[in-house]
C-alpha cells in the first residue's frame, strides 16, 4: 500500500512538473529564464511578463494582440457549443425515440462516418467554403456544428434510449407533440449527457489548430491556439518566459474550468470510452 | 416559465450576437467617398510601421483612395487561398521568391501595361532586385523593401583572438574560427563560436552560390549537385566535423530570441555572422554598446571573382487576380516606387533601396553606418536571388533537409545533393509538363 | 394507428434534418468529390483535370511520401502500445483503494487538457538542449552520481533525428490522462464477485490481472487502442509548431503535415486527395486487423 503511495507521488511529480517550470518561467526575467542551473522561484516575480504578453505590446512582441484572440475564440466557442448542443441533441431523440424509415442505416452510416478522418476531407471541403466565399471568416467553423456530428448523436442517442419510454408515451397519451415531450420530458433529464457534450465541444473549440489555420486569413481574426505560435520563432529564436506567459494565459481558462465540473468530465470520458 | 422564456431569449441574443460580432471583425466597411484599396503585408512591428507611414503619406497626397493596410502571417500562402476564393487584397505584399510559383498558377495580375502608363521600367532599379519581379518576359511585381546580406563581426571578439582583420577568404575564415572557438572545461560544450553556417539559417538554400555554384540552368535542368554546390557542403560539413556535431546542435538549441538581447550575435555567444542590412538596427537597439562591422562575406581563396558577392533578397508587391480595384492599387504601388516613397519605407524598415538613384538625406540619414557597403554589393554583376521557379517551395524544402543532413552528417554532401538532384529534376520536369498542358509555354 | 405512425415518420425525419442535411452537405459531398479529385490534377485556380491513376502512380515513387508514412508509422507502432501500457498500469494504481484518489487522478488527467499548440510550446522548452528541464534534471542527476563517473548528457532532443520522434513519443504518454480515466472507469466495472472468486481460489495479484482484470475490461482496451491508432496516425498540430517542416532533416515529417503542404503549400490539390485516401485505407486495414487479432482475445460479457 504505501509502495503504491511512493510510487503515486513520484508519479505525480513527474506529471506536473512541466506546468510547474512554465509557470515558473513565466515570471522571470528574460536573461535569467534561460539560465543553468536552472531556478525555480525567480528572484521577483515578473509579472509584467502576464501583461505584456496579453496586450498589444508592440515594442517587445510585435503586434500579437492576445486580448483580441481570446475575444475572438470565446466568440467562436459561444456559436459551436450552442450549435453543437441544440443540433446534436435534435438528431439523436430522431435516433433514438422516433421511428421512421431507413433511420437504422442512417444510423448505421453515421456511425461510419466516424471513421472518415479530417485530411481527406479537408480538400473538398476547403474548396466548398472558398466557393461560398466563406475562406476568411468565421463560418466554415461554426456553421457546421450547427448540422450535427456523428459522435455527438452517438453519444446523445445512447443516453435517450436510457430515458424509459413510459415517460414519452404518458406524455404523448396527454396529446403532447413530439416537439414538447422532447422539450419537456426527455431534454431536462438529459442535463448531464448534454453538459458533457458542451464541455467537450468547448474544448476541442478553444484547443482547434487546423481549422483556423485553413479558413482564417487577416490576423486581426485569429484565435489563442493561433496567436501562441507567433510567440515561437518569429525571426529565429525564442522569447521563453514570454513565451510561457502566453502559454500559461491559453491553459488557465482550460484548467480553471475542469476544477468546476470535474465530476461532469470524468462522467464524460467514462461515459465515452465505455459505451463505445 | 417566465424564467424559461427568459433563458432562451436570452441565450438567443446571445448566439445571435455572437454571429454579429464574429461577422464584423472579418469583414471590412470601406470609408466613404473614397476607393477603398485592400493592402495586405507581411511586416510587424517597426517594418510595418515605416509601410504605414508610407500608406498615410499617398493617402494625405491625395482624396481618390484609401489605401487599408492589414497585417497577415502566412502571407504566401493565405493571398493565394484568397484568390482561390474570389476575394483577394488588391495589393499583396509577397516575397520575391513566390513571384515564379504566383504567376505560373496565374494568380497574380501581370503589370505591363500599368508601368508603361507611369513610366516606370527597368532602368529605374538595379537590375537585381528589378529581376526578381520579372518573369516569362513580363512584369509580374514591384520591388517593396530590399535587401542584401554580408558578413557582421564583432571587433572585440575578433580582437581579443589575436585577428587583426575579419576574413577575406573562407580559409582565413577557417583559420579564425579555430582561434576563436571556446569550450567548457567541464562538460566540453561550445561556449562561444567564430561563425556558425546554420545562423540565422535565413539562407540554407544559398551556399553553393557562394562557392560559385547555381540551383538550375535557368530552364529545365536542375544543378543541385554542381561540383560547386558540392564543395560548398564540404565546408559546411567541416564545422560539424571539426567542432562536434551534439556539441554544436546544442550549442545552437540555446540561444535566445532573434529580436532581443540574448540573441547569439548580440550577447557575444557568436563572434561573426551572416546577416541582412537589417541587423544594425538591432544591435543599436538591444546591443548598443557592440562594437561591430560590416564586410562581403567571404571567397574560396582559388575564385577571386567571387569576391564581394551578395544574395539579393526583396519583399514585393503584386496585384492578385480579381482585385476589386486594380487601377487604384497600382496608383499606390506607383507612389512606393518613387524616390519619396522608397525613402520613407527603406529608412524606417532600415535597409538599402531597391533604386539606382536615391536622394542624398537618404544615405546622411540613415542609421546604419555601412549602408554604402549594402547599397553598392547588390549593384555586382554577380548578385544572385533565389531562382524563379514555381516549384521553389519544395525545391528549397529539400536544400533544407539536405543542409540538415549534411550538418548533423547523416549523410556526405556529395548524397545529401545527389538525392535532391534525383527528387527535383523529375519535379521540375512535371512542372514544366503541366505547364505546357495549360498553353503557358510552349 | 397509421396515422400516428406517419406523425412519427414525419417527425422523425424532421428532427433528424440537421444530420441530413449536414452529412450530404459536410460528408457526403467532399468525400465524393475527393475520391474524384484523387483522380485530378488540381492547382485550385484552374478547374481539374482528370488524369487517371498519375497521382497515386506518383505517390509510389513518391520518396517524401514514404518518409512521412514511415515516421508516421513508426510514431503509431511504438506510442500507442507504450501508452496503452502506461495508462492502464496508471488506472490500476489509482483503482486500489487508496486516499486522495481524486487527486492523483487529476494530477494524471491534467497535462491532456493542454491545448495543442500550448504543450508545443511548453515542451519546446522543456526539450532544449541547452537550458530546458529536462536536461538540466539529467545533468543534476549526473552530479549527483559523479562517484560512479556517470556524466549523463542529455541529447539535443529537438536537432538530432535519433532523437526527436521519441521527444514527441514522451509528450504522447504525458497527456495519456484522457485513456486513464476510461480504464479507470472500466476496471470499477469490474464485477466485484469475479475478484474475490478468484481470491479464494488463491491467486496471485499477477495472476488475478491477466485472468480476470484485463480480459474484463478487453473491450475497453480494443476500443481505446483502435481509437489512438486513427488519432496517432493523424498526428499534426504538434509537430507542426515545434519541428517547421520537419526538421531535423525531415525525422518529424508526418503523413498529415506532407497532406497539408501538398495542399497549402505546393498548390497540388489532387494529389493531396490521392493521400488522404491512401490514408483512408490504410486506417481501415489496421482497424480490420486490430478487430481479427482480438477476436479470439476479447472477452464481451453478453451486452
Amino acid at each position: 500500500m504505501f509502495l503504491i503511495h511512493l510510487v503515486l507521488v513520484v508519479l505525480s511529480i513527474i506529471f506536473l512538473t512541466p506546468l510547474v517550470w512554465m509557470i515558473s518561467t513565466s515570471l522571470k526575467e528574460e536573461s535569467i529564464a534561460a539560465k543553468t542551473p536552472p531556478i525555480w522561484i525567480p528572484p521577483h516575480f515578473e509579472w509584467h511578463n502576464y501583461w505584456d504578453a496579453f496586450t498589444y505590446n508592440s515594442q517587445k512582441l510585435g503586434y500579437i494582440p492576445f486580448l483580441v484572440y481570446g475575444r475572438n475564440t470565446i466568440l467562436l466557442c459561444i456559436l459551436v457549443v450552442a450549435g453543437t448542443v441544440i443540433s446534436n441533441s435534435v438528431v439523436a431523440y430522431s435516433f433514438a425515440r422516433l421511428k421512421w424509415p431507413g433511420r437504422d442505416i442512417a444510423f448505421a452510416v453515421t456511425l461510419a462516418t466516424m471513421m472518415v478522418p479530417f485530411p481527406v476531407v479537408m480538400v473538398p471541403l476547403f474548396g466548398l467554403f472558398r466557393d461560398l466565399g466563406w475562406v476568411g471568416t468565421y463560418r466554415p467553423l461554426w456553421v457546421p456544428a450547427w448540422f450535427g456530428a456523428a459522435f455527438n448523436i452517438f453519444l446523445l442517442r445512447q443516453f435517450f434510449r436510457t430515458i424509459p419510454s413510459e415517460l414519452s408515451e404518458a406524455a404523448r397519451i396527454d396529446g403532447c407533440s413530439e416537439w414538447q415531450i422532447f422539450k419537456d420530458v426527455v431534454l431536462p433529464l438529459a442535463k448531464p449527457a448534454l453538459a458533457v457534450v458542451a464541455l467537450f465541444s468547448f474544448l476541442a473549440t478553444w484547443n482547434d489548430f487546423i481549422g483556423p489555420l485553413l479558413y482564417l486569413l487577416n490576423q486581426q481574426s485569429f484565435t489563442l491556439s493561433q496567436g501562441l505560435q507567433f510567440y515561437q520563432s518569429q525571426a529565429g529564436g525564442t522569447s521563453w518566459s514570454l513565451l510561457m506567459a502566453a502559454s500559461t494565459i491559453v491553459i488557465a481558462p482550460i484548467i480553471i474550468l475542469f476544477f468546476f465540473t470535474q465530476r461532469l468530465f470524468i462522467q464524460g470520458i467514462a461515459l465515452s470510452g465505455i459505451k463505445g | 416559465m417566465h424564467l424559461g422564456a427568459v433563458k432562451t431569449v436570452a441565450g438567443i441574443a446571445v448566439i445571435l450576437g455572437s454571429v454579429i460580432w464574429s461577422e464584423r471583425i472579418v469583414i471590412h466597411n470601406p470609408p466613404p467617398g473614397r476607393v477603398h484599396v485592400v493592402y495586405w503585408e507581411k511586416w510587424t512591428d517597426f517594418e510595418a510601421d515605416a509601410m504605414r507611414d508610407v500608406v498615410d503619406a499617398f493617402n494625405a497626397s491625395q482624396d481618390k483612395i484609401y489605401v487599408d493596410y492589414l497585417s497577415i502571417s502566412g502571407i504566401e500562402n493565405k493571398t493565394l487561398m484568397a484568390v482561390s476564393g474570389g476575394d483577394p487584397p488588391d495589393v499583396a505584399g509577397l516575397y520575391g521568391q513566390n513571384v515564379a510559383q504566383y504567376a505560373d498558377d496565374d494568380a497574380i495580375l501581370v503589370l505591363d501595361d500599368f508601368c508603361k502608363q507611369k513610366g516606370i521600367s527597368a532602368d529605374r532599379y538595379i537590375p537585381a532586385f528589378f529581376k526578381i519581379g520579372y518573369y516569362r518576359n513580363h512584369i509580374y511585381s514591384l520591388p517593396s523593401a530590399p535587401a542584401s546580406v554580408a558578413l557582421h563581426y564583432n571587433k572585440d571578439m575578433l580582437a581579443a583572438a589575436g585577428i587583426a582583420e575579419p576574413p577575406k577568404t573562407y580559409e582565413e575564415l577557417d583559420e579564425d574560427c579555430d582561434k576563436l572557438i571556446k569550450r567548457d572545461p567541464r562538460t566540453n560544450h561550445i561556449i562561444q563560436q567564430g561563425f556558425m553556417p546554420a545562423e540565422p539559417g535565413w539562407w540554407n538554400f544559398a551556399w553553393g552560390y557562394w562557392f560559385g555554384g547555381k540551383l538550375w540552368n535557368g530552364k529545365d535542368k536542375i544543378t543541385a549537385n554542381s561540383p560547386e554546390n558540392i564543395r560548398a557542403f564540404e565546408w559546411i560539413q567541416s564545422f560539424s566535423k571539426k567542432y562536434g556535431t551534439s556539441e554544436m546542435q546544442s550549442f545552437r538549441g540555446g540561444f535566445g530570441a532573434f529580436n532581443s538581447p540574448q540573441n547569439a550575435f548580440l550577447d557575444g555567444q557568436v563572434a561573426m555572422e551572416q546577416q541582412g542590412v537589417w541587423m544594425s538596427n538591432f544591435i543599436s537597439k538591444h546591443a548598443p554598446h557592440l562594437k561591430w562591422g560590416a564586410v562581403p562575406m567571404p571567397y574560396p581563396k582559388d575564385r577571386p571573382d567571387l569576391a564581394n558577392l551578395t544574395v539579393a533578397d526583396e519583399d514585393v508587391l503584386v496585384i492578385p487576380r480579381g482585385a476589386k480595384h486594380p487601377k487604384e492599387a497600382f496608383e499606390f504601388i506607383n507612389f512606393v516606387e518613387s524616390q519619396k516613397g522608397m525613402t520613407i519605407l527603406c529608412l524606417g524598415q532600415r535597409k538599402n533601396s531597391p533604386l539606382k538613384e536615391m536622394p542624398p538625406e537618404f544615405y546622411s540619414k540613415h542609421p546604419n553606418p555601412f549602408i554604402k557597403l549594402f547599397s553598392d554589393l547588390p549593384k555586382g554583376p554577380k548578385t544572385f536571388s533565389t531562382p524563379q521557379m514555381g516549384i521553389w517551395p519544395e525545391y528549397m524544402a529539400a536544400l533544407s533537409t539536405a543542409f540538415d543532413e549534411v550538418n548533423l552528417m547523416q549523410k556526405t554532401p556529395k548524397e545529401a545533393l545527389d538525392d535532391v538532384q534525383a527528387r527535383m529534376q523529375p519535379k521540375l520536369d512535371e512542372s514544366l509538363e503541366r505547364l505546357r498542358r495549360r498553353g503557358v509555354i510552349k | 394507428m397509421k396515422a400516428r405512425r406517419s406523425k412519427e415518420s414525419i417527425a422523425g425525419v424532421l428532427f433528424a434534418l440537421p444530420w441530413l442535411i449536414g452529412f450530404t452537405v459536410f460528408m457526403l459531398y467532399p468525400v465524393c468529390a475527393s475520391i474524384y479529385y484523387s483522380f485530378c490534377e488540381y492547382s485550385v485556380l484552374k478547374p481539374p483535370i482528370y488524369v487517371g491513376f498519375e497521382n497515386y502512380v506518383d505517390l509510389f515513387h513518391d520518396d517524401i511520401f514514404r518518409k512521412s508514412l514511415w515516421n508516421t508509422f513508426f510514431y503509431v507502432i511504438i506510442s500507442v502500445p507504450l501508452s496503452t501500457i502506461i495508462t492502464i498500469g496508471l488506472a490500476l494504481l489509482l483503482n486500489a483503494k487508496i486516499r486522495g484518489q481524486a487527486f492523483y487522478r487529476t494530477f494524471f488527467y491534467l497535462p491532456s487538457l493542454v491545448p495543442q499548440t500550448a504543450l508545443a510550446c511548453l515542451w519546446l522548452w522543456v526539450f532544449n538542449s541547452e537550458h530546458g528541464l529536462l536536461n538540466m534534471g539529467l545533468e543534476k542527476l549526473s552530479g549527483h552520481f559523479w562517484i560512479f563517473h556517470w556524466h549523463i548528457s542529455g541529447p539535443p532532443w529537438l536537432s538530432d533525428t535519433t532523437w526527436s520522434k521519441p521527444a514527441l513519443i514522451f509528450m504522447a504518454l504525458w497527456t495519456g490522462g484522457n485513456a486513464m480515466v476510461i480504464y479507470l472507469a472500466g476496471l470499477q466495472d469490474v464485477p466485484v464477485e469475479l475478484l474475490e472468486a478468484s481470491d479464494l481460489d488463491g491467486a496471485s495479484p499477477s495472476a488475478k490481472l491477466r485472468h480476470v482484470t484485463i480480459p474484463m475490461i478487453s473491450p475497453v482496451i480494443l476500443f481505446n487502442v483502435i481509437m489512438a491508432m486513427i488519432g496517432a496516425f493523424q498526428i499534426f498540430a504538434v509537430p507542426y509548431i515545434m519541428f517547421p517542416n520537419g526538421q531535423p532533416a525531415q525525422s518529424t515529417y508526418f503523413y498529415v503535415m506532407y497532406l497539408f503542404d501538398t495542399a497549402i503549400v505546393y498548390h497540388k490539390m489532387g494529389y493531396a486527395c490521392a493521400m488522404g485516401w491512401i490514408m483512408f485505407i490504410l486506417i481501415f486495414v489496421m482497424t480490420l486487423l486490430s478487430l481479427k487479432v482480438s477476436e479470439k482475445r476479447v472477452y464481451y460479457s453478453g451486452g
